[in-house]
């Protein structure tokens, strides 16, 4: 043990500069990938060409319009939710957080089929564009986590208190939606399992464009926030006997993260397990250090999401399977792997 | 003591876990550059009164002073330039290494713009010089045995430069020779500094070792205070502990020692 924790912290530093940067060249060539693949193969200096300015008329109609928008929605939805996990698995001191037990992704789900079934006529077609249902979503996340706040009261401050509450608000939306399911039509049951299980294929460049304009602010102050993630470390006496306003701090941090799921979610809808995983591998492969930890989540994320993504394309044509379909069943098995190592290393 | 002004001064300070009264109108002059020991029965209120004093309690009543200055007036950082606290039972990520975790103690040093200066570097070596976990500094928390965990939990407190240290029950799960190397480290800093010192302790011999000033706590209020010499007497011991002991002089020290026999409500009866 101590043979192994002696090393140099100038050495270990360059070990974890080198490991963010493998991440990123991992990350690049992903991007690349989620470019070339598709129904068609697209060489990569045709993609490089395109990217570059140039590339023949239908090239650039692959790469621009078809295949761009999913890569990039994915990329920054993947990275949004997993810097939102590693917030919350950070603030909570519990590596088994993440934006799903706060009820921010159900809350959305329930935006989005309450949404459905307000707005569609008995022809079972939708009465307003579908261009709303990402903000049906955002209300419905960011209800949820209102809900969570507003119920768990003065005991918000406690950590614990609001992952039990935000259990308790998710079930209640994932019951209420599935219920509006059951009882909704036919189309609109379709439409709403795309979503729930997490689908980038359809999306815009518009669309793109107002979440990374709402992601922009929240990065912000979640970037601002995570500076004082150190001290919350600690204990709670610790922690606020050193100087942090940690029942105020904690808040907030909750806070920042559910809004970052929330925009995500909204837009390539409920991506399971992408919170969990990609923070904890990158605690896994950087350690302790904030911002390489930071990085690591957000590009283990982006790339997650993307190579779900890239996977049903390439593996599915021509049917298109929610990308979400492959992160939860690549997550699931790997949260079930965390809970038994826990379990050995308690008892 | 009474013509020292007092560095800490809490008045009439009450407070509510629900509906049960843990701290009940206490008043407490706490003398500047001295080591004041809180002693008391088990759920008497001594580590509660230590974390009050550190503003630590959300819904307290009453008032406490720091140098007459009223500490719900200062911000969270300016309170820990002031006053650093040891908990009773700190965790920190068994990752972390020990240098990391001192560095920490000079968080409210730190300016949002300045983020580390030469300063906190000094201070944080200093303190796990002084505190001897200098060659433990890369090592990780998860690796540490009690006392050297400790030890570098004491040092984190001491990067902090604060005037006054509390200490909760600093030396409970430490055996005797690591009990004595913590307490005298702390007795060090109280005589070479001149810091204020503020400890829970629960073994009443260690208490009147190494004790200025002793204060019994007893049903959330101050039953006592004085030197131990003042303290040590077997009816009070009787009231306030509900123990029948001998009070003797240790031979060593000059301190008063007890000897429990046995538990009080006899004692008590008899002498009724």
């Amino acid at each position: 043990m101590s043979t192994l924790a002696i090393a140099a912290p100038a050495g270990r530093r360059l070990g974890i500069s080198a490991i963010v940067l493998i991440i990123l060249a991992l990350f690049v060539l992903l991007v690349l990938a989620g470019i070339a693949f598709g129904s068609t193969w697209l060489p990569l200096e045709k993609v490089a060409r395109v990217i570059l300015g140039g590339g023949e008329k239908t090239e650039k109609l692959v790469v621009w319009q078809l295949r761009m928008p999913r890569v990039a929605a994915a990329g920054i939805a993947g990275a949004a939710i997993a810097f939102s996990g590693y917030l919350l698995q950070r603030i909570t001191r519990n590596e088994l957080a993440s934006p799903g037990v706060l009820g921010v992704v159900d809350g959305a789900a329930l935006g989005v089929v309450l949404f459905l079934a307000i707005f569609s006529n008995e022809s079972n077609a939708l009465t307003v564009p579908v261009a709303w249902q990402p903000l049906a979503a955002a209300i419905g996340a960011l209800t949820a986590i209102s809900l969570v706040f507003i119920l768990s009261g003065r005991q918000s401050s406690s950590a614990i208190r609001l992952l039990l509450f935000g259990i308790a608000i998710a079930a209640v939306a994932k019951a209420l939606t599935t219920v509006f399911m059951l009882v909704g039509p036919i189309y609109q049951a379709a439409q709403a399992a795309r979503w729930l299980a997490g689908a980038v294929n359809a999306i815009s460049w518009s669309e793109i464009q107002i979440m990374a304009l709402c992601l922009v602010p929240t990065v912000i102050v979640a970037a601002w926030l995570a500076k004082d993630l150190p001290p919350a470390d600690l204990d709670d006496v610790s922690s606020r006997s050193i100087g942090l306003n940690l029942p105020v701090y904690r808040i907030a941090v909750f806070f920042v993260a559910a809004v970052l799921t929330s925009i995500a979610v909204a837009f390539v809808g409920g991506v399971g397990f992408l919170g969990l995983i990609a923070p904890h591998l990158a605690r896994l492969l950087v350690g302790r250090a904030r911002f390489a930890g930071i990085v690591a989540s957000c590009l283990l994320g982006a790339m997650m999401l993307i190579g779900a993504d890239l996977l049903v394309r390439v593996a599915f044509t021509p049917l298109e399977v929610p990308a979400g379909t492959v992160t939860a069943i690549v997550g699931a098995p790997y949260f079930l792997f965390l809970l038994m190592r826990k379990d050995k290393t308690n008892g | 003591m009474a013509d020292v002004p007092s560095r800490i001064e809490v008045r009439d300070l009450t407070l509510m876990y629900g509906h049960e009264t843990v701290l009940d109108a206490l008043s407490l002059p706490i003398p500047r550059g001295k080591v004041t020991v809180l002693a008391g029965p088990n759920g008497c209120g001594k580590s509660t009164l230590l974390r009050a004093i550190r503003r630590l309690h959300t819904g307290q009543k009453g008032q406490i002073f720091l140098d007459a200055v009223d500490i719900a007036s200062l911000g969270a950082k300016e309170l820990a330039r002031q006053i650093g606290l040891l908990a009773q039972n700190p965790s920190a990520p068994p990752d972390m290494t020990v240098e990391e975790l001192v560095r920490l103690g000079r968080y409210p040093h730190q300016a949002m713009l300045q983020p580390w200066s030469e300063k906190d570097g000094v201070a944080v070596n200093r303190a796990m010089a002084g505190t001897g976990v200098t060659g433990l500094k890369t090592r990780r928390i998860g690796s540490l045995s009690g006392g050297q965990l400790q030890r570098a939990w004491i040092a984190m407190v001491l990067a902090q430069e604060t005037d006054v240290i509390c200490l909760d029950e600093p030396v409970n799960h430490l055996d005797m020779a690591h009990q004595l190397d913590c307490l005298d480290l702390v007795s060090q800093l109280n005589r070479e500094d001149g810091r204020t010192i503020v400890l829970v302790l629960h073994d009443l011999n260690l208490a009147a070792r190494y004790a200025d000033q002793l204060v019994f706590v007893h049903e959330g209020r101050v039953r006592a205070l004085g030197q131990p010499e003042e303290l040590m007497k077997p009816e009070l011991l009787a009231e306030v502990f509900e123990v029948d002991a001998a009070i003797m002089t240790d031979p060593v020290h000059g301190r008063p020692i007890c000897i429990p026999r046995g538990r009080a409500r006899a004692a008590v009866q008899e002498r009724a």
